[in-house]
C-alpha cells in the first residue's frame, strides 16, 4: 500500500499545487485529476470516466477569495485511487467522494484562512526590510506548506483508510448510499449559490431563471446557453450604450453655459424626447 | 497587436516579467488579512525594482503599501498589475505623486474587475470545456480532459497577457474615463447577465435531486411524488435549494455551516427513503 499512498499524494501534490503555481489552469478540476490519477494507477480509461462523473458533481465547487465549497483534487484522487486500486465499486465511490470534498474544503480553509495567519507578521517585516528576495521566499514557502498538508493527508488516508473504506463501503446500508449519493446531486447548490452571490442584483436576476428554464424545460446544451446569452448582451449592451451616450451628451449640453444659439436648444429637446421614447 | 508594439524594450522586458510571475499569484494565500498580498508584491517585483532602482527607501514603502489585502481573478488581476506599474513609475519620477492613490485605485478595481471575471471565465468559459470534456470523457476518451484544458487556458491565458499591458499603457486616466462616462457599467452588467445565465442554466443541468417517494392507493397505480413535482414545476427542489442556499449566504451564515446542511439534509432524506 506504501507506493499506492505515495503515488496518490503525489498527483496531489502535482494537481493541486500545480494548478495554483501555474495559474490556476484547471489541472485541479476532476476532469484533469481522474485522467493523471488512473494514468498513474495503470488503468487511464477508468480514470478518465470517473473524472467526468466527478465533474458533473464538483461544477459547483470554486474557489472564490477563500470561500470554497468542495475541494475536488483529494475526492478525486481518493475516488480513483479507492475505485481502481482497491476495486470499490464505482458508484460506492463517487459517493464517498463527496463527504471527503467537503471535509477537505473545510481543511482547505482552516489552513489558508487560519494557519496561514501565522505567516502574515512575516509579509509585513519582509516588505519593512525591503526583500523582494525574501518575499518571494515566503511566498512559495507558504504554497509547499499548503500542498504538502494535503499530500500528507492523501498519503495516511490512502494508507491507513484503505481497509477501514473497504469495510465501511460494504457496510453502508442501502438508504445511507442513497443519501450520500443524493448529497452529489445537491452540493453543486452551494457553489453556484457563492457565484450568484457576486452577480445577484434585482434587475438582472430574471436572467438566472431563464438560463434554468433553458436547460430545465428546452433542455438545450450549455454552448447553446451561452450563444444565446452572448447575444442577449450584445443587443442589451448596444441599447445601453446608445442611452449612455445621450446622457453623456445631454449633461455637456446642460454645463455648457446658456449664451449657446437656439440650434442648440433644438438639439437638447430633440434629444430629451427621443431619450423618453427609449425610455 | 498594436498594444505590444508600441513598448520600449525594458517595457516588454518588465511586463512580460510581471506576465510570468502572475501565474504564481495565488499560490500563497497569508492568512485571511492579507490573502494573495504576497503574490501580488512577488508579481510586480519587476516593476518596482526598475523605477526604484537608486531608492531603496522609495520601493520599501511601495514593498509595505502592497502588503494589504489583494484578490482579483487572476488572468484578470494583471490588468490592475499593469495598472500599478504605471502608477509606481510615475510615483518614482513626480515628488508630489500621491502614493496612496496607488492602493486606492488598486482597492477599488478589485470588487468590478473580479466580477467581470469571475462570470466570464468561471460562469461562462469554464462551463463551456466542462461541458464539451464532460460529454468525450465519459466515452473514456482522452480528448475530453485535453480539450477542457484548452478550451478554457487558451482564452484565459491571451487575456491574462494582453491586460498586463493594456494595464501598463492605458494607465489610470483611462479608468477613471469609463468609469466617469459609465462604460464600466455597462461591461459589469453584460458580465454579469451572461454569468447568471449560465448559472442559471447549471443549476438546471448539474443540480440533480429526484425523490423515489411515492404514494400507495389501493387498487391502483402508486402515484410518484417526482412526477408531480415535475408537473409542478421542472426542477423545482434544486432550484430552491439553490435559492435558499443564497439566501442564506446573502444572510451572512457562514458556507461552512450551509455546506454541512446540504449534507445532513440529504442524508436524512437517504435514511428516510425519500431519494
Amino acid at each position: 500500500m506504501y507506493k499506492e499512498a505515495f503515488l496518490a499524494a503525489l498527483t496531489v501534490f502535482i494537481c493541486y499545487g500545480g494548478n495554483w503555481l501555474f495559474g490556476q489552469t484547471m489541472i485541479e478540476r476532476p476532469l484533469v485529476v481522474g485522467c493523471i490519477a488512473g494514468l498513474i494507477f495503470g488503468d487511464m480509461r477508468a480514470g478518465i470516466i470517473m473524472g467526468a462523473s466527478l465533474e458533473a458533481i464538483f461544477m459547483g465547487a470554486v474557489d472564490i477569495g477563500g470561500a470554497l465549497s468542495a475541494e475536488p483534487v483529494t475526492a478525486t484522487v481518493l475516488a480513483t485511487t479507492f475505485s481502481i486500486v482497491l476495486n470499490v465499486n464505482e458508484k460506492a465511490a463517487l459517493a464517498l467522494a463527496v463527504p471527503i470534498g467537503v471535509l477537505a474544503a473545510f481543511i482547505s480553509m482552516f489552513m489558508k484562512n487560519v494557519v496561514m495567519n501565522l505567516f502574515a507578521p512575516l509579509v509585513d517585516k519582509y516588505a519593512e526590510e525591503n526583500s523582494p528576495k525574501k518575499m518571494a521566499f515566503i511566498h512559495y514557502l507558504m504554497w509547499f506548506i499548503n500542498y504538502f498538508v494535503f499530500s500528507l493527508i492523501t498519503f495516511f488516508s490512502v494508507l491507513e483508510g484503505a481497509k477501514p473504506v473497504q469495510a465501511l463501503v460494504n457496510s453502508i446500508p442501502d438508504n445511507l448510499m442513497a443519501g450520500l449519493s443524493a448529497t452529489g446531486g445537491l452540493l453543486p447548490a452551494v457553489g453556484f449559490a457563492i457565484l450568484m452571490r457576486m452577480l445577484w442584483s434585482k434587475q438582472l436576476a430574471p436572467y438566472f431563471f431563464l438560463g434554468f428554464i433553458l436547460v430545465a424545460y428546452l433542455e438545450l446544451p450549455s454552448v447553446a446557453v451561452a450563444a444565446l446569452g452572448i447575444i442577449l448582451v450584445l443587443v442589451t449592451s448596444f441599447k445601453d450604450k446608445q442611452l449612455l451616450d445621450m446622457e453623456n451628451k445631454q449633461k455637456e449640453l446642460e454645463q455648457r453655459p446658456a449664451v449657446a444659439g437656439p440650434s442648440n436648444s433644438d438639439a437638447t429637446k430633440e434629444e430629451q424626447e427621443e431619450e423618453d421614447f427609449f425610455s | 497587436m498594436k498594444l505590444t508594439e508600441n513598448m520600449s524594450k525594458e517595457d516588454r522586458k518588465m511586463l512580460n516579467g510581471i506576465f510570468w510571475r502572475s501565474f504564481t499569484v495565488f499560490a500563497s494565500r497569508a492568512g485571511a488579512t492579507k490573502a494573495h498580498a504576497p503574490g501580488f508584491i512577488y508579481s510586480i517585483t519587476p516593476a518596482l525594482k526598475r523605477y526604484y532602482k537608486d531608492d531603496p527607501e522609495g520601493r520599501r514603502e511601495a514593498m509595505m503599501r502592497h502588503t494589504t489585502w489583494y484578490n482579483i481573478t487572476q488572468n484578470v488581476g494583471t490588468f490592475v498589475m499593469g495598472l500599478v506599474a504605471s502608477m509606481e513609475k510615475k510615483n518614482s519620477e513626480e515628488k508630489d505623486f500621491d502614493a496612496e492613490s496607488i492602493v486606492a485605485l488598486k482597492t477599488s478595481l478589485m470588487g468590478p474587475l473580479s466580477g467581470i471575471g469571475d462570470s466570464i471565465f468561471w460562469g461562462v468559459i469554464r462551463v463551456i470545456a466542462a461541458g464539451v470534456g464532460i460529454s468525450l470523457a465519459t466515452q473514456g476518451s482522452i480528448l475530453g480532459p485535453i480539450l477542457f484544458l484548452l478550451i478554457y487556458n487558451i482564452p484565459s491565458i491571451l487575456t491574462r497577457y494582453y491586460l498586463t499591458y493594456m494595464g501598463f499603457s492605458l494607465g489610470s486616466t483611462f479608468i477613471e474615463k469609463i468609469y466617469a462616462n459609465g462604460s464600466m457599467k455597462i461591461l459589469n452588467k453584460a458580465a454579469s447577465t451572461l454569468g447568471l445565465l449560465m448559472i442559471g442554466s447549471m443549476t438546471a443541468s448539474m443540480v440533480k435531486f429526484e425523490s423515489k417517494l411515492s404514494v400507495p392507493i389501493a387498487g391502483g397505480k402508486p402515484i410518484l411524488i417526482q412526477t408531480y413535482l415535475d408537473q409542478l414545476f421542472k426542477g423545482l427542489v434544486p432550484l430552491g435549494i439553490t435559492l435558499l442556499c443564497y439566501w442564506l449566504l446573502s444572510k451572512k451564515v457562514n458556507v461552512n455551516w450551509i455546506l454541512l446542511g446540504v449534507l445532513v439534509l440529504a442524508i436524512i432524506l437517504g435514511l428516510l427513503g425519500v431519494v
